[in-house]
């Protein structure tokens, strides 16, 4: 009896350290010149504001992206956006990383609706459904940028930096 | 500037022999100048000391990684090589970090897994030593943010040279040579793992490969073949069939003149890797199978190829990417549906165009790399 509890706990233990490696939540660092480090996973993607841009694929067609204004993160994180986004704070950018280690980056300026119209969001969903595993589950979509080249996939971290 | 060290390292001494002839005097007499000449200019080996400038293309940027804590110093990376080449850090002492990477192979083994002490088996392919200078992630799955961090591991790790750093301290606290290096390099003559590690790391960021046949290329000093150019032109570009446009898509992943960057990949070798990668650490299942991008530097001498070291051949590589792809959750984006013929989904390249790839990879072979003086063993002359 004593050896079948042995077992039983082993293989109990051997299914939690499984399940640890296998299915731990993909999230995002938000770090640097912030007064607030974040980590957001799923739940605390969902209590932004959502949002849409539409954006033509590889495929050529438009396909519509839902997620979250970058700005909103930033501002939440108290990064230095809207009327405190001047003078040295210019100087400042977003270095987006994946978890593949390809690196992205962005002026503040560029994400902010005080200078210009274009929308960069944080996507978690495309065409209503959550982005497949090779991009997700978080991408940026730059609305209207020619290249994907910065629509950069499977975003694990996000860092403010003054320019050196 | 020079410092010089008491004991005799670097140096040959040759026997010379003295043939029995009526003209002993006169070899006598040259001996004696010779000697004196010697003596007069010193036959204790000097350390070079001060800054070490790195010297490398502009093409290859200034995105280099150096720890604020370990500047580069023409005395650190003099100790750094010998400690690169000593097998006394080894259980056995007859292991080096020389052994797993050859020069000759540039700074590989020419192994599957490479042997360590004890004859155990390392768990990955012996990466290739070049152009380290520029990384910021370490080991297939990247899981060190230093050189000075990765150096610690197969110094002390069972299957590789399987010493612990203590052992390792007090072995070169024992010897003649160190001690004075050590205090040359650092100001005492403390020996630590950390100043082991520090000076290892020097050595290791010198080595730089940066004259290829692409290389010359990229300067205009060298004119490819037919058959180089069509394979830099697929090397080069995606494939794109309704345009008519064949590609290989390889700078996805090992574009620049340096053919790294810096990436980490599933690239389709298992449809569930044996090896979890760097989702041990993460824990994220996209990262299963997931390691290091290497640098297709010298690609041609460090067979066999893949972080198991499955593939013998470049060609074998080649028709993996071309055919062989396995379909998996964490398999890279940039792998999925990229094929040279509609509707595709694998590369299918032609066999002639494998050729011509291939005769592209082999630009990437710099002989002056492998066969530099400045990174080969320097205890092959040396009592210590």
């Amino acid at each position: 009896m004593k050896k079948y509890t042995i077992v039983l706990l082993l293989l109990i233990a051997g299914l939690t350290t499984n399940a640890q490696t296998a299915t731990k939540e993909a999230v995002i660092k938000v770090t640097g010149e912030v007064t607030t480090p974040l980590t957001i996973g799923n739940a605390e993607f969902q209590q932004y504001k959502q949002t849409t841009v539409t954006r033509k694929d590889r495929d050529g067609k438009d396909h519509t992206y839902s997620g979250v204004l970058v700005s909103d993160i930033l501002g939440k994180a108290g990064v230095t956006l809207g009327p405190e986004l001047r003078g040295e704070n210019l100087a400042k950018y977003l270095l987006v990383e994946a978890s593949d280690g390809y690196q992205v980056l962005f002026a503040l300026a560029e994400l902010d609706k005080g200078f210009t119209d274009r929308t960069i969001i944080l996507a978690d969903k495309v065409d209503g459904q959550p982005l497949v595993p090779a991009d997700g589950p978080f991408r940026i979509i730059v609305q209207d940028e020619k290249k994907p080249a910065r629509c950069i996939k499977q975003v694990t971290a996000m860092k403010v930096m003054f320019a050196k | 500037m020079k410092r010089k060290v008491k004991d005799n390292h670097e140096i040959k001494h040759k026997q010379s022999s003295f043939p029995r002839t009526g003209k002993v005097y006169l070899v006598l007499c040259l001996l004696f100048v010779i000697t004196g000449l010697t003596a007069y200019t010193g036959t204790e080996p000097v350390v070079p000391m001060g800054d070490y400038v790195f010297n490398y293309p502009a093409n290859f940027g200034n995105r280099i990684n150096v720890p604020a804590d370990n500047p580069t110093t023409q005395q650190g990376v003099y100790l750094g090589r010998l400690l690169f080449y000593e097998p006394k850090l080894s259980a056995t002492n007859a292991i080096s970090c020389g052994n797993c990477h050859q020069q000759s192979k540039a700074f590989t083994d020419g192994r599957a897994l490479s042997i360590g002490v004890n004859n155990g088996l390392a768990t990955r392919n012996s990466m290739s030593l070049a152009n380290l200078l520029w990384a910021r992630k370490f080991f297939w799955d990247g899981r060190a943010a230093s050189l000075e961090d990765q150096v610690l591991f197969p110094l002390t790790n069972p299957h590789e040279m399987g010493q612990s750093i203590q052992v390792s301290v007090q072995k070169l606290s024992n010897t003649k040579l160190y001690p004075g290096l050590f205090k040359i390099v650092y100001g005492d003559s403390t020996i630590t793992g950390d100043r082991i590690a520090k000076a290892i790391a020097q050595f290791e960021r010198t080595l730089i490969s940066a004259n290829s046949r692409y290389d010359q290329y990229l300067r205009n000093a060298y004119k490819p073949t037919g058959d180089e150019l069509k394979g830099m032109e697929l090397f080069n570009r995606g494939p794109d069939p309704e345009k008519g446009i064949r590609g290989a898509n390889c700078t996805h992943c090992h574009g620049g003149p340096k053919t790294y960057l810096e990436l980490f990949h599933n690239n389709g070798l298992d449809s569930i890797s044996k090896d979890e990668g760097m989702a041990a650490f993460t824990g994220l299942v996209t990262d299963r199978g997931r390691f290091k991008v290497p640098t297709l530097r010298n690609i041609a001498l460090t067979a066999p190829y893949m972080h198991d070291g499955r593939f013998k051949t470049l060609d074998e590589v080649v028709d993996h990417y071309s055919e062989h792809i396995k379909q998996s959750v964490s398999l890279s984006a940039f792998l999925q549906g990229e094929s040279n013929e509609v509707g595709g989904h694998s590369l299918k390249l032609l066999p002639k165009e494998k050729k011509q790839l291939i005769a592209f990879l082999n630009m990437l072979t710099d002989s002056t790399f492998i066969t530099d003086k400045r990174f080969g063993n320097p205890h092959q002359s040396t009592k210590n």
